[in-house]
């Protein structure tokens, strides 16, 4: 029910002086919104008082409209004056002390590692898939017809005497010395041309010390198709191993001697922390041994019904862990597989 | 195989440092593991000039000497007769030590003291003897030290000969190799001519002419069995051989010059009149010359008399009919032994030898004769007697197919453009005798050379002797096809990602386990598992049947060694018996223990670790398989036993059984000393896993309409699972409930016993329209409504 006019006009002095007596101009931040929200509200005192306008005559609104007009519009700007006045107090006071000690430490958010061993296993992988090369896995527990004579090596062949194996109990099949045997798979399933690298896991039967691991990693690669030669095996190594140590790498092949490849070649690099001029690293000769290739014996390209007069290929062998030792500078290969948290979280890859 | 340089220059005259012919080797394919420099063999020699020389009074055919060296003029007795006043002699003092571990001292010769010695050639090891003394330079410092003037000193080099060249494998296979490389000539020796043969041989008879297609003996007679000359002794030592008697030495330093093993029988010792080179019998038996007794198999090759066996084919000689100083008689054999047969018997018997490592490699099948005549030579000379004309059985190895080469073939093989000459000069530097037809040549290899079999071996002995660094390098031109990953790979790829993106770290564990370890983890030995024949050690027996022991150690590790958190996971394989075969599985599995995130001042950030951390870690890794839900754990798989199957849950994408995760079981942590740690795990089928298929994802369009969201509290008795609680309400507030989060669970004050408190948020919408409030508040009464008649629950007051 609407007021009376007197009633109407007692209310409005009394909202005028309560500004007088309260003026907007000093109230804080809340009794302002409280203040903003009773009187110029949906339902706020003096919103009211000019709703109740439409119900009085004509003379009497002429008399108060414009007061209330003028009061409301007083008030509406001295509400917003004050408004901006203490959102810039409250700024400068958050821009200028906020309190914080931004010395404390922060949170950090979580951030785990790949190991050493698959990280360098991606980046030695990752070139050759740009060169053409597929992935392709094998067992680990093989037979020896793949580990060996299919390779290569027969039965009786002295060569076994380079690499001591691990044979399984009650069974005729061993762990793998080496990943050439899936050189013999792939080639079994697949007809060249064929571009393949084989990451993974090989078994020696061998004392364990700060550079020999019975368990370790091989990446194996093979290439065959129509007039592959020894020219092919040197630019696609020298290549790779620019990738991966720098485009100043020199390669340097020497003659060796490897059952399943012939001619065979064991490859250095000049020495990634000399650069070739001599250190301990590469015990003074400038060259470190990183790798073992070779053209692909004709008697296992026979094996796998391959005719070496029309097919011809090359194979390699990069041991992993001693590409990390090298460029990690990790002196002992068992810390491969402690997996000691302060050892493993060393090794991140780098942002820039 | 040990080389004294100085022993290599008898056969081919090089003038290189051992330093450049090791760099040179090494281009060759050689190795140089090690040099060793010996000095001289002998100290506390000086070169004295006799002053004067009396006869000695109690014996004709000694000398008195007075010599001078330089300081003080000693006595000296002296049995040479070359010796002359004004020479200048090698004189060892008092003190002076000699090779053979002899030493001088003060001595008393016929009653004459002596003072010294003068030395011949022999004594300091220099050389042969010649029955006098060494007569030096006129012009020789008196006084100086006789080993720094002319002590002779030799370089060991250790080359490591790669199997494929058993013809290295001595003096003058290494310096005939370095000939061919370096373009100079072998130093020509005269054949060898053993004076008139004397007497018979014994029959030799070959009853197993594969395994030896060549068998050369000789007996000798009257022989002198003693100590070798130093020059002799002197070789064998320089590279790490023990000097035994002189026949003995005479067949070692055959071995090392020539690379034919020999082996001499004390003839007395044989019965039966002859050779025969046969199977063993089954059931027989030899005590070999180390002086272990061998069990021989009808595999075993042997050197029998007309009785028993008397040596392993290539192997090792017997002990009874070993050279012994008595022996007068001997029987000598050098023979050709198949490869494969010596080293089937090697292995069998777990024996090795010089001789055995040589053969199993291939010796030169043409050199058993000329062995036998040089070694005959060397005996009549140091070990005095008769020699009989040599028993030659066998019919030798047949000469190999000439190898069909050309230039061209070479060069398409290596990549190379070789001049044809300088391919065939090549070639020729290794087997002289071959016709040009053609342009194609019929190479003949070497007898030695049982490694150069095709025209890709020529074209490795091409690439070798013309520099690797002479053939060019490129690219094959061939087209490239795209590369691929394997499925397991692109997953392993992207599960390695999100797990580091969770914060654990990869680890790499051995593939092998011990019982032990297994028993630690609650995991029965069990026959089901795959086992090494011949480990390294008792750790590591069994091939790993699971991931999760080896995690756990590292856990146990880290924990030891005072790390505050640790979060594992590794991807590997893990192993079966399977009939006749071994299964290999890929797995992926974790441990995680301690905070998720490094220690924070603000404790709410940084949770402990939990059960449902570890959930959380497992899900998200599977995010987005369809059909992946939480099962009742049940144990399967060896790892089944390490779960707290009060603690864990099964986990599965549709009906496919991914794996488990959970707690660890009580008694593991408390073998693994981790209790205090609340240690989680899990371990997936990572097969299985990659055998599903998730669908591609599809976009779907976002609402743009505001969201509604109520907070409920329930309370409900605890026997309800929340997943029920979650279901019930899912069921009854309808499509529009967008969300339903659990946001606090409250036990205790207020909530009465045996029921808790779950507080929900409920985010209500649609895509086309803003929801009603009222809609909204239906859609919460139904699902209050649904919880209560379903489990009772009401609202908490």
């Amino acid at each position: 029910m609407a007021r009376e006019k007197a009633q109407w006009l007692e209310d409005f002095d009394a909202l005028r002086a309560e500004i007088a007596a309260k003026p907007i101009s000093a109230l804080d931040r809340g009794s302002l919104e409280e203040f903003r929200v009773r009187i110029l509200g949906r339902k706020g005192w003096l919103t009211e008082l000019l709703k109740e306008l439409k119900d009085f005559s004509i003379e009497e609104r002429r008399e108060l409209g414009p007061k209330a007009q003028d009061l409301k519009s007083r008030i509406d700007s001295e509400v917003s004056q004050r408004q901006k006045q203490l959102e810039a107090q409250a700024d400068q006071a958050q821009t200028t002390a906020s309190g914080l000690d931004l010395t404390l430490p922060a949170f950090r958010p979580p951030r785990g590692r790949l190991h050493p061993l698959t990280a360098t296993i991606d980046e030695i992988a990752g070139i050759f898939l740009q060169m053409g090369f597929s992935w392709a896995e094998g067992p680990l527990v093989e037979t020896d017809y793949h580990n060996f004579t299919a390779l290569n090596i027969p039965e009786y062949h002295p060569a076994r005497d380079l690499q001591d194996t691990f044979y399984v109990e009650g069974l005729p099949l061993l762990l793998r010395t080496q990943t050439s045997p899936v050189q013999i798979r792939t080639m079994e399933s697949q007809r060249p041309p064929l571009r393949i690298i084989c990451p993974g896991r090989v078994f020696r039967h061998e004392a364990v010390d700060a550079t020999h691991s019975a368990v370790f990693h091989q990446v194996e690669g093979l290439c065959v198709d129509k007039g592959i030669s020894f020219a092919d095996l040197k630019g696609t190594i020298s290549l790779f191993l620019q990738k991966l140590f720098g485009a100043k790498t020199r390669t340097l092949f020497r003659p060796t001697y490897f059952p399943f490849t012939e001619p065979s070649a064991d490859v250095y690099v000049s020495c990634v922390f000399c650069e070739g001029k001599g250190c301990p690293v590469c015990k003074r000769t400038g060259w470190i041994e990183l790798l073992g290739c070779g053209l692909v014996h004709p008697k296992v390209l026979r094996n796998v019904s391959c005719d070496p007069e029309s097919w011809s290929g090359f194979a390699f062998g990069i041991g992993v862990e001693r590409v990390a030792m090298l460029r990690l500078g990790v002196s002992d290969i068992r810390s491969f597989y402690e997996n000691d948290v302060r050892f493993l979280r060393q090794f991140d890859e780098n942002l820039v | 195989m040990k080389i004294s340089y100085n022993w290599l220059k008898e056969h081919i005259a090089l003038d290189w440092s051992t330093a450049d012919l090791s760099k040179r080797l090494l281009h060759m394919g050689f190795e140089v593991e090690a040099i060793e420099r010996l000095g001289p063999r002998f100290s506390g020699v000086v070169i004295a000039q006799i002053a004067e020389i009396v006869r000695h009074p109690n014996a004709d055919r000694l000398s008195l000497c007075v010599v001078d060296d330089g300081k003080e003029k000693l006595s000296v007795v002296c049995g040479a007769k070359n010796i002359a006043v004004g020479q200048k002699v090698p004189l060892a003092r008092v003190g002076a030590r000699l090779p053979g571990g002899l030493s001088i001292g003060k001595s008393k010769i016929r009653g004459v003291e002596s003072q010294g010695m003068i030395c011949s050639a022999e004594e300091l090891g220099l050389g042969a003897a010649n029955g006098g003394i060494l007569v030096l330079d006129p012009g020789t410092e008196v006084g100086a030290d006789f080993a720094k003037t002319f002590g002779e000193s030799d370089e060991i080099l250790d080359v490591e000969i790669t199997p494929n060249r058993p013809d290295c494998l001595s003096h003058l296979g290494l310096a005939r190799e370095l000939s061919a490389h370096l373009g100079l000539p072998l130093t020509a020796r005269p054949a060898p001519q053993p004076s008139a043969p004397q007497g018979d041989c014994w029959p030799v008879a070959i009853d197993a002419p594969a395994a030896c297609p060549r068998y050369v003996g000789r007996v000798l007679t009257g022989l002198k069995i003693g100590p070798s000359p130093a020059w002799l002794s002197g070789k064998l030592e320089a590279i790490g051989l023990r000097p035994i008697n002189n026949l003995v030495d005479i067949t070692n330093f055959i071995l090392m010059d020539l690379g034919q093993p020999l082996h001499a029988f004390d003839l007395d010792r044989l019965s039966g009149g002859e050779i025969r080179v046969r199977f063993a019998a089954a059931g027989e038996t030899i005590k070999a010359l180390d002086g272990k007794d061998y069990a021989l198999t009808p595999d075993v090759l042997v050197i029998a008399d007309g009785e028993r066996p008397q040596a392993i084919a290539g192997v090792m000689g017997g002990q009874e009919s070993g050279v012994t100083e008595k022996t007068t008689r001997a029987f000598l054999e050098s023979a050709y032994f198949n490869p494969p047969v010596v080293r089937k018997a090697s292995q069998k018997l777990r024996l090795r030898s010089d001789s055995s490592y040589r053969f199993e490699r291939g010796c030169d099948p043409d050199m058993p004769a000329q062995a036998s005549a040089r070694a005959a030579e060397l005996i009549l000379k140091l070990c005095g007697g008769a020699v009989s004309p040599a028993a030659l059985a066998g019919a030798g190895v047949a000469r190999r197919a000439p190898i069909v080469v050309s230039a061209a073939r070479v060069n398409e093989i290596l990549g190379s453009q070789f001049e044809s000459k300088d391919v065939g000069a090549c070639l020729r530097s290794i087997c002289a005798g071959f016709e040009d037809k053609d342009g194609a040549w019929a190479f003949q290899p070497p007898s030695y050379r049982g490694d150069l079999e095709t025209v890709w071996d020529l074209a490795e002995e091409t690439a070798r002797l013309l520099s690797y660094e002479s053939i060019p390098s490129r690219l094959p031109t061939a087209p490239l096809k795209p590369a691929l990953l394997t499925r397991r790979q692109a997953v392993a790829e992207r599960a390695r990602k999100r797990l580091q993106g969770f914060g654990l770290c990869e680890a790499y564990n051995y593939d092998f386990v011990s019982a032990k370890a297994l028993a630690a983890c609650r995991i029965e030995d069990s026959p089901g598992f795959a086992r090494l024949a011949n480990p390294i050690s008792e750790d590591w027996t069994i091939l790993r049947p699971a991931l999760l022991p080896g995690l756990l150690q590292n856990a146990a590790l880290n924990a030891r060694r005072g790390a505050p958190s640790a979060r594992l996971f590794e991807l590997g394989k893990v192993y079966a018996r399977a009939p006749g075969a071994v299964d290999e599985r890929h797995r992926l599995a974790a441990v995680l223990y301690g905070p998720p995130a490094e220690a924070f001042w603000k404790p709410a950030r940084a949770p402990a670790a939990d059960v449902y951390e570890a959930l959380g870690v497992a899900l998200e890794l599977l995010c987005g398989l369809p059909g992946l839900s939480r099962a009742p754990f049940e144990p399967t798989g060896a790892e089944g036993a390490l779960f707290n199957p009060g603690a864990s849950v099964r986990l599965q994408a549709g009906k496919t059984i991914l794996g488990a995760v959970g707690q660890l079981h009580p008694q593991v942590a408390r073998a693994f000393d981790l209790e205090r740690h609340g240690a989680t795990i899990m371990e997936l089928d990572f097969e299985a896993l990659c055998a599903l298929q998730a669908p591609a994802t599809r976009f779907a369009a976002v609402s743009q309409f505001p969201y509604s969201r109520r907070d409920l509290s329930i309370v409900v008795e605890k026997r309800h699972p929340y997943a029920a609680v979650e279901a019930a309400i899912r069921d009854a507030a309808g499509a529009e409930l967008l969300s339903l989060d659990l946001i606090d669970v409250f036990e205790g004050k207020g909530i009465p016993e045996g029921k808790r408190s779950l507080t929900l948020r409920l985010t209500f919408g649609r895509d086309d329209r803003t929801l009603k409030d009222a809609e909204v508040a239906a859609a919460v009464d139904k699902s209050l409504a649904a919880l209560k008649a379903a489990m009772g629950a009401d609202l908490r007051a």
